[in-house]
């Protein structure tokens, strides 16, 4: 399952953050969390990270091998983050991001982050079509377009 | 929308213009006290609602705390303006989670929208459900999204939103959602022509498997069937390929579902399945420079090897899985590394030899120091996976020296593995569970004892120790210091001056451990009793009271005369820890909640994989087991060890298990109707006709025998000017060591308007059954229809004719004798229109029972003299008499029945009994 999305600029300054599991914490710090262990990454790494310390925000997971994971990626001046479980393909996490990047860049010609900063209600309800309640809802960029009003 | 709200645009400009932090609160704070006082102040119109509570929203999501704004959120959901509507359901799954009070007023006009004939109102309110639903709307509205997403008038969109909805529902409170009785109608859901509502009702169908393995087994051959048409056959809607490869995450989802089951044993959907998978390996060869591209291929292939691992380890696919694996481990791209990592672990988890991945042993070490920690915590992943007799000195080695400069993150982790590995070890940031763990496995292991002593001795004699090495030390000498006291340089006071030496540097609790030790060594080591005595001595003064009240029992224990047998009694040799979850094991195993995608397997090697399977059946039968295996007191592991009372034993805990369901219990329902029996009846004695009919079907049947095998063809004719959709048939075998029927091939998931489809069955024989195999046929035709008929496959089928002649049979006939190998029956039968006896009938049934009719045998013409031999795979051959006698004035018939197995007589009996005794 997807728990989070979140997005987010180099300077660590949320542009959207969507959390389909209740937090134990508040939701800036997990976001300067997520940005401190990203933004420190060096280009050229793996788009995937451990990251136990989420286990304060979200829960902690007991079962062996089961472990919070974040995907990442970058874009220009933005990180876009899904934090996901053991049930998600790292790879098909990687995929669905690029999908709502297309999407965004459909639907604001050229997504740039102020588009994001004053539509964030559009951004909401793109993401909304994308994905429902934590798990994906569509993957086809027409379809989404064409049901993003 | 936002651009046409203009006091929002406004605010969010002015927002972005504040220079400093300081500012930008105080224009929030500026802009919250003004809508608390509009919302005071009240009378505001449906866009000032609207406007403010979307400011609010922005406000939070730049991470502010809001307090206002709930109640106008409720009410912009029931307002009828699209537009209003839209930011009251972004504000509520923004600004509430799913114990918020305020959900309980929106519940009301959620189903509002839910009912409604407006689709997007539907798809709003589903939306909302999927993200803030709790347990109380599960009750409220489970109902409502079922049926939106079952109807067939539901658009796509509308069906996508409400499988995910319902999933969520189910996983708050699965008590609401029938899952066995919606299974078959969910299910064929996943022939839906749009693979958007295809990817949504799988996630659905994937949580409700899992916990409803078999009332969900049909979604395996639609999950093959879809794979088939995905990767196979190409077929699919131009735009749900992304980057040139068909739906990715479609494709991960079923093979992930696959996982969940065991592997299937029919042969058809095994062979359909493997191509799909050699298919998906294939395509991986052909390397693109699209990124994107790579990608989702990589995607599908890794979750596709991990779905090849779970079937069979040792086939060839596997194999060449794990060249693939080889190359990626240590490719240039970091993803592919770290997932070639991950996936190597799942085969090194479940692989019956660990000689493919050993070959790469050194490449895996060298990742132990790749410049990326993702991939460090793989290769120890991996590492602690493949470790085994063999290697364990090498990697344990390397280990340990990489523990020296790994990242502080994993080190914990680290040991826990390492301990695990030499169950050995002692050193820091060593926890409890380490020390037990080594205790219960030296105990249980009797070569290890001596062993054991000499080496907690040596590690003893350095300078500083661990005080959980203390603590091992404590009990492996006090249990076995004995067996090695008679060597130089081990002799009991050199034992207990090396212990007590650090005594002084330990906690309470280890001191109070050392004082049992002593006990025990007064007990096998006489010659030091006065030192021991002196401690004691000394202890009873003690302020702590736990040591306090130790040392006065063991000092009056130990004053007692040397031929007490108390002592000795007391101070027994302990006995073997009982076998139970390892504690260290227990800790890594912890329960999972229910509420998550279960995992197909965990790091470690073939057996923990194994005992992590034979635990989780076990807590399938009794969830209360699962309970407390997982929170298992770690000290209940080693009962008798420490002070604290041991925990009742586990297994005593557990209730029976409840064995699994008779397979009665799950066999469908059958299907009845005026014809139904009678048309089985007749099949059962012939070899071709009608099995079933009504308004939309029909349902005929063809069969050949010869041994113990036959062919049957089903053929089924959609009488309607509609396709069957979502056309599915299975079999349903009660005993299938006994019988087994397979489909030669998959079946279709449509039959076309007014035709025709055929399904030929392969059948087996293996022993004596009495129960035909029940074929479900169910699909969507409107509404969904489910028939479930008995098929005719009866154990006559399987007989041959035998010759005898009469003295033969007489022979036969009387050595075989009376009861039980007997069986009679007297039953009334039909005369014919002319009012006598059906002969040409009762020869009819008997020798379409495949019974070979015996002439000049009876005296009397109307009696009939059959015999025939059944032939059985497993069970081999039984021969089989029979007797008919009908009496036309008393318009009854008797039938007897002689056979070497008393099974066949009866069973036989009652068959041919059927279609022959009168009807009324």
């Amino acid at each position: 399952m997807i728990h989070a999305v979140l997005i987010f600029n180099t300077s660590g300054v949320a542009r959207l953050t969507k959390f389909y599991t209740p937090l134990h914490q508040s939701s800036q710090t997990l976001v300067q969390k997520i940005f401190s262990l990203i933004h420190s990454r060096p280009a050229g790494l793996c788009n995937f990270l451990d990251a136990p310390e989420l286990e304060a925000f979200l829960g902690p997971k007991d079962e062996v091998g089961e472990r919070w994971q974040v995907v990442y990626r970058n874009y220009a001046t933005l990180y876009f983050v899904f934090i996901v479980d053991g049930a998600e393909s790292e790879l098909g996490i990687l995929d669905l991001i690029q999908v709502l990047v297309e999407c965004l860049d459909r639907a604001f010609e050229n997504v740039c982050e102020l588009d994001l900063v004053f539509h964030f209600d559009e951004v909401h309800h793109i993401l909304a079509e994308i994905i429902q309640g934590g798990l994906v809802l569509e993957t086809n960029v027409e379809e989404i377009d064409a049901s993003g009003m | 929308m936002a651009t046409s709200m203009r006091g929002l645009t406004q605010f969010i400009a002015d927002i972005r213009g504040a220079r400093v932090r300081d500012l930008e609160e105080k224009r929030i704070n500026k802009e919250m006290a003004n809508i608390r006082k509009k919302f005071k102040d009240g009378n505001l119109d449906g866009y000032q609602k609207k406007k403010y509570v979307a400011k609010i929203i922005f406000t939070y999501i730049l991470g502010y705390k809001v307090d206002v704004g709930h109640m106008e959120a409720v009410n912009l959901i029931s307002s009828s303006k699209y537009s209003e509507k839209q930011i009251g359901y972004l504000a509520v799954t923004l600004l509430m989670h799913e114990n918020s009070d305020f959900l309980r007023l929106v519940v009301n006009s959620i189903r509002k929208d839910l009912d409604g004939n407006n689709e997007i109102d539907n798809c709003l309110a589903l939306h909302a459900i999927a993200n803030v639903g709790g347990s109380e709307m599960a009750e409220a509205l489970a109902e409502d999204v079922h049926r939106l997403l079952i109807s067939p008038t539901s658009q796509t969109f509308v069906k996508k939103k409400a499988a995910l909805t319902l999933l969520r529902l189910y996983r708050k409170h699965p008590d609401v959602i029938p899952a066995t009785e919606w299974a078959l109608r969910i299910v064929s859901i996943m022939d839906d022509p749009d693979l958007g509502v295809v990817i949504c009702v799988t996630s659905l169908v994937m949580a409700l498997a899992q916990d409803n393995l078999d009332a969900y087994a049909v979604c395996y051959t639609k999950a093959v069937d879809r794979l088939n048409r995905l990767v196979i056959e190409h077929e699919y809607a131009a735009t749900y390929a992304y980057y040139k490869v068909p739906s990715p995450w479609l494709q991960v989802k079923l093979l992930r579902l696959l996982q969940y089951y065991p592997p299937s044993e029919d042969p058809s959907i095994r062979s359909v399945l493997h191509q799909v998978l050699q298919t998906i390996m294939n395509n991986s060869a052909e390397s693109s420079r699209n990124v994107q591209h790579n990608n989702a291929q990589h995607a599908v292939l890794f979750e596709a090897i991990g779905l090849a691992i779970h079937l069979d380890t040792a086939s060839p696919l596997v194999g060449t899985a794990a060249v693939l694996l080889a190359r990626f481990i240590s490719s240039k791209e970091t993803n592919v590394r770290y997932l070639g990592l991950d996936t190597m672990a799942h085969l090194a988890a479940r692989a019956e030899s660990l000689e493919p991945i050993k070959r790469h042993q050194s490449t895996i070490i060298l990742s132990l120091r790749d410049k990326d920690i993702s991939v460090r915590r793989r290769a120890l992943d991996l590492l602690y996976s493949m470790c085994d007799v063999d290697n364990s000195e090498l990697i344990v080695g390397e280990l340990l020296r990489y523990l020296k400069v790994a990242d502080y993150a994993l080190r914990e982790e680290m040991v826990l593995k390492i301990a695990i590995l030499t169950e050995n070890a002692a050193g820091d940031h060593v926890g409890d569970e380490v020390w037990y763990r080594v205790v219960q496995i030296v105990t249980n292991t009797e070569d290890l004892q001596e062993y054991a002593a000499k080496v907690i001795f040596e590690h003893l004699k350095a300078p500083s120790t661990h005080e959980s090495l203390v603590k091992v030390g404590g009990y492996i000498l006090g249990e076995y210091g004995h067996l090695i006291a008679n060597e130089p340089g081990y002799s009991p006071m050199e034992q207990f001056q090396v212990l007590h030496t650090k005594s002084q540097f330990c906690v309470a609790s280890t001191r109070s451990l050392l004082l049992s030790t002593y006990i025990k060594w007064v007990n096998v080591f006489p010659e030091i009793k006065p030192q021991l005595l002196n401690i004691f001595e000394r202890y009873r003064h003690v302020l702590d009271a736990e040591l306090q009240q130790r040392a006065c029992e063991f000092y009056a224990l130990a004053s007692r005369p040397d031929d007490d047998e108390l002592l000795q009694n007391v101070c027994e040799e302990m006995p073997p820890f009982p076998p139970r979850v390892s504690a260290l094991l227990g800790r890594l195993n912890m329960k999972h909640g229910d509420t998550e995608d279960k995992r197909t397997w965990i790091h470690g090697g073939k057996e923990a994989n194994l005992d992590r399977d034979a635990i989780k059946r076990k807590a399938e039968g009794n969830s209360a087991v699962a309970g407390q295996l997982g929170n298992q007191d770690i000290m209940g592991s080693l009962a008798g060890l420490e002070i604290s009372p041991s925990s009742p034993e586990v297994a005593s805990l557990s209730p029976e298990l409840p064995s699994f369901q008779p397979a009665s219990d799950k066999a469908p329902r059958l299907t009845t109707g005026p014809n139904v029996d009678r048309w089985f009846d007749k099949l059962t004695y012939t070899a071709e006709g009608v099995l079933y009919e009504d308004d939309q079907l029909q349902i005929g049947v063809k069969s050949r025998y010869q041994g113990h095998l036959g062919q049957l063809a089903v053929y089924i004719g959609n009488k309607v000017s509609a396709p069957l959709t979502s056309f599915t048939t299975t079999i349903h075998i009660s005993d299938p060591d006994a019988l087994s029927v397979t489909f030669a091939k998959m079946p279709p998931s449509i039959v076309g308007p007014r035709t025709q489809t055929q399904q030929l069955l392969h059948v087996e024989c293996k022993k004596m059954f009495s129960t035909p195999p029940i074929l479900s046929v169910s699909y969507l035709a409107g509404s969904h229809q489910t028939i479930a008929l008995r098929l005719p496959i009866v154990i006559t089928k399987f007989f041959e004719h035998v010759k005898l002649g009469q003295a033969d049979f007489f022979e036969r006939w009387k050595l075989i004798g009376g009861p039980p190998r007997e069986d009679q029956a007297i039953f009334p039968i039909d005369l014919n229109s002319a009012g006598q006896l059906d002969l040409a009938k009762h020869k009819q049934v008997v020798s379409g029972h495949r019974l070979n009719l015996l002439d000049d045998i009876d005296p009397n013409p109307n009696n009939l003299v059959a015999a025939g031999v059944l032939h059985m795979s497993v069970e081999g051959k039984v021969g089989c008499l029979l007797r008919l006698e009908p009496n036309r004035e008393a318009k009854l018939c008797r039938l007897t029945l002689r056979s070497t197995s008393e099974t066949v007589a009866t069973e036989v009996r009652k068959l041919v009994q059927q279609p022959l005794k009168a009807e009324s």
